[in-house]
């Protein structure tokens, strides 16, 4: 599964990286962009099966990576789990209206993201077979 | 008939004010009454031209105590600091990743030769009671390690609230700026400019160097 990571430390792309291997997803098939701009420019090149993407970030956020994601038609059913160290309320209910699939607070553990990724999974192939 | 106008009788009221007030002359009234209004807008603009040089004054002080005091010389300076400790703690964290990637896979290759060693070996006999002692200690370091770099995203916690302080720093140094500008401008008497913002560090530098920073 090829994933793009997306934070503006690259500490903790770093560490979701080494994560999401630990998680047993193939290290070569994880992709990482410093920022929101960077990262829509590389998924219109290259498609990836989810998208692990910070908030806060110059150029171009989260969230707004998140709603040009929703906005491209190739796109829009793309998974996108935010994982930020925003715990504001008006901000979760930002994300979760804009379509995001999960939201993780930081600082967080293995075990959180696996469960967040297991349950998008889930919900994807839930409405796959209701479809 | 005479019409009766009321006596002002008022002794907290200045005296040309009562007799002002008790003057049949209406023109005269509202002269005097002009006068007064403009002495006491000359006083208020006098107070506030004080406070504006005083504004100044200070406002100079505190650039030249920054200037001087070297540590840290200058605004620009402390958003430096901040953003070198931001990279040298970045740093450090990725020194700490490093490690954890590097000795990870060797505690997993031991945990696996001495599980492979465990098979052949008797509970009993050195060779088993040592390959056992090394799976614990090899999934240990492992989980250990996989504990410490998650432990490094302290650095990214850390780091935003301190891009957050560098920020807040950059808008004080524009309202400090502006300040400067309105002060320098109020003290030489003139009207205050509109607000005019400067577009880089340079700008900003060498517009406070003309008020002595």
């Amino acid at each position: 599964m090829k994933i793009l990571v997306v934070d503006d430390f690259s500490t903790m792309r770093r560490i979701v990286r080494n994560l999401l291997v630990e998680l047993g997803f193939s290290n070569p098939l994880i992709q990482e962009a410093d920022d929101g701009q960077n990262a829509i420019e590389m998924l219109r090149k290259t498609p990836v099966d989810l998208v692990v993407t910070d908030w806060n970030m110059p150029n171009m956020t989260g969230i707004e990576l998140l709603r040009a994601i929703r906005a491209e038609p190739a796109m829009k059913g793309l998974p996108v789990l935010m994982v930020t160290a925003e715990n504001n309320r008006d901000q979760i209910i930002a994300a979760a209206q804009a379509g995001v699939n999960g939201y993780i607070v930081k600082p967080f553990t293995a075990i959180t993201l696996q469960e967040k990724i297991d349950k998008i999974f889930e919900r994807i192939a839930a409405s796959g077979a209701n479809a | 008939m005479k019409a009766i106008l009321p006596i002002v009788n008022d002794e907290a009221l200045p005296v040309e004010l009562r007799d002002l007030l008790n003057s049949p002359d209406g023109t005269t009234f509202e002269q005097a009454l002009d006068v007064m209004v403009r002495q006491r807008e000359q006083r208020l603009f006098r107070a506030l031209g004080q406070l504006a040089r005083d504004l100044h004054d200070a406002v100079r002080r505190v650039g030249g105590e920054l200037a001087h005091e070297g540590v840290p010389g200058t605004v620009a300076d402390a958003r430096q600091h901040l953003n070198e400790a931001l990279e040298m703690s970045a740093q450090a964290a990725h020194r700490s990743l490093d490690f954890a990637e590097r000795m990870r896979p060797q505690a997993e290759s031991l945990a696996q030769n001495a599980g492979e060693m465990l098979k052949w070996s008797n509970d009993s006999d050195a060779a088993g009671v040592l390959a056992r002692e090394a799976v614990g200690f090899a999934v240990n370091c492992s989980e250990g390690l996989a504990d410490m770099v998650m432990a490094q995203s302290w650095q990214d916690l850390s780091g935003q609230r301190i891009k957050k302080v560098a920020n807040f720093i950059g808008a004080v140094e524009s309202s400090l700026l502006e300040l400067v500008r309105l002060t320098g401008a109020l003290a030489r008497s003139e009207a205050p400019a509109s607000v005019v913002r400067v577009s880089s560090q340079e700008d900003a530098d060498r517009l406070l160097s003309e008020f002595g920073f």
